[in-house]
């Protein structure tokens, strides 16, 4: 899949542009140290997992979350296709504690995922730092819910990002849900490490008792979701463009 | 007729956070790798609207990394402070990279000349020459924004389903409280920046006339399908 390699392999540039000029290197440098940037300073997770196109789930990805907590019931995620510092910005996700997913109405949960299976089967990891750090922070995400909308569907080859956001699900234990072998095995060669031993290890964490039936939508329902744009008479107070 | 301020300190409901969740942080923000993070380089400050509503006018706080010298993206914010909210995102490209584009994409896209041109959009703590250099290249530009979270009508959590966003295109559309407002709290002048960018120029090309919610609006809904592929769905009759 040379496609999805883009400017980390040989494959085609994705996305295309030239090179940058040192000039633009210079400016960028002169804003970094003048700017403060202090919304992205807060971020202090890096989670690696995967994910699946809700209009079509035989479309699986692997996603890198930057994540910053706002509280104790709520984190933002910034979503990229890969851990380098190349990697395309390819959405954002969501997760609020199941506390405040039940004050959420019915047909907002709807476009919500879960995230138990994807913590029990040791999908759900955060790279380089140990198992025992993280344990806790483990616990409290297998009770969250997500919500994840994809602008950059850089896995099917798109050089720039194309199309409405697409709604995307978490891994689940029933079969169109699985992750693919082959995406895993990939993951666990990176990072040198085994999804597999993880799922084992995190045997003793606790089950959610409850998870909502309105989350994780298709499963329940058979029914996805799928993002149109219409052409409308803007709302004006000055003419426009 | 005035714009909505955002309330400044609006509540995103929950708990504060734990110590314990505290501190485990600090230790994964210590060892783990930030990446593509560590690309972000400038802060650029500039105002959406909704791409059905004009009315509905929003701050944008962009945290941009440039890919390549024609591509950037930004993770924008609804405030340049730690507790800002992750609004949405937006992608940058250049004239060239627009008109690659398929025509149906186009709609999704903004011009950015204006912006830049009435001095409204401005990268805060840089100085003016500097920053000028950059903004020179991002006038000629093309933009897609989309929001998550719709702050402006009061949600305390992101609801709903994403909204395309424009940008200001013309004189008389950006409400001029939300402008002074902006103007006093970075000590800045659109008026007088307006002047020293008088001379800066837009796309070679002029701007596209299916760029900008294709001269019109755009507005995005969501549609209830069969789960593909069909055969894996569990199914009630058999």
């Amino acid at each position: 899949m040379a496609a999805t390699t883009g400017t980390h392999g040989q494959g085609e540039q994705i996305p295309p542009g030239k090179p940058m000029s040192t000039e633009q290197h210079m400016l960028d440098k002169g804003a970094q140290m003048l700017q403060s940037l202090t919304p992205v300073k807060q971020m202090n997770q890096h989670v690696c997992t995967f994910a699946l196109y809700n209009h079509d789930m035989n479309r699986q990805i692997e996603t890198h979350h930057y994540v910053t907590r706002l509280n104790q019931d709520f984190l933002q995620c910034a979503v990229y296709d890969s851990d380098h510092s190349t990697a395309r910005l390819i959405g954002v996700e969501y997760i609020v504690s199941d506390r405040i997913f039940e004050t959420l109405p019915e047909e907002e949960q709807k476009l919500w995922h879960s995230h138990a299976y994807e913590i029990k089967s040791g999908l759900w990891v955060n790279p380089r730092a140990p198992e025992m750090v993280v344990k806790r922070e483990l616990e409290n995400i297998a009770k969250t819910y997500g919500k994840f909308w994809c602008t950059w569907q850089t896995d099917r080859g798109d050089k720039l990002p194309i199309g409405a956001p697409a709604l995307m699900m978490s891994p689940q234990a029933v079969n169109l849900g699985m992750i693919k072998p082959e995406l895993i095995q990939k993951r666990d060669d990176k990072y040198n490490m085994s999804t597999d031993a993880m799922k084992k290890s995190r045997l003793e964490i606790a089950e959610p008792e409850w998870l909502n039936p309105q989350a994780d939508y298709w499963k329940q329902h058979g029914k996805c979701f799928v993002v149109d744009v219409e052409d409308v008479e803007m709302k004006k107070r000055a003419p426009f463009p | 007729m005035e714009g909505k301020h955002v309330p400044t300190h609006p509540e995103v409901p929950g708990e504060p956070t734990k110590t314990g969740t505290a501190i485990l942080e600090t230790a994964t923000a210590t060892i783990q790798g930030f990446g593509p993070i560590n690309k972000i380089h400038q802060h650029l400050c500039a105002f959406h609207f909704y791409g059905h509503d004009m009315t509905r006018q929003v701050e944008a706080h962009h945290f941009c990394g440039h890919q390549n010298e024609e591509f950037r993206q930004c993770l924008i914010y609804d405030r340049p402070d730690a507790d800002g909210r992750l609004i949405g995102l937006e992608y940058i490209v250049s004239e060239e990279l627009f008109l690659t584009l398929p025509d149906d994409e186009k709609k999704f896209w903004h011009s950015h000349e204006f912006e830049v041109k009435s001095g409204v959009l401005f990268m805060p703590g840089v100085p003016g020459p500097i920053q000028r250099q950059d903004l020179e290249k991002v006038a000629k530009t093309y933009g897609k924004v989309i929001h998550f979270w719709q702050v402006d009508r009061g949600d305390t959590l992101p609801l709903g389903i994403p909204q395309v966003m424009m940008a200001l295109t013309r004189d008389g559309q950006l409400y001029d409280n939300l402008a002074q407002d902006m103007e006093k709290r970075y000590g800045v002048s659109f008026s007088e920046e307006r002047e020293k960018r008088a001379n800066m120029e837009g796309p070679a090309h002029g701007i596209h006339p299916l760029a900008n919610a294709g001269s019109k609006g755009i507005q995005t809904v969501l549609r209830e399908v069969d789960c593909k592929p069909v055969e894996s769905v569990p199914r009630v009759f058999v």
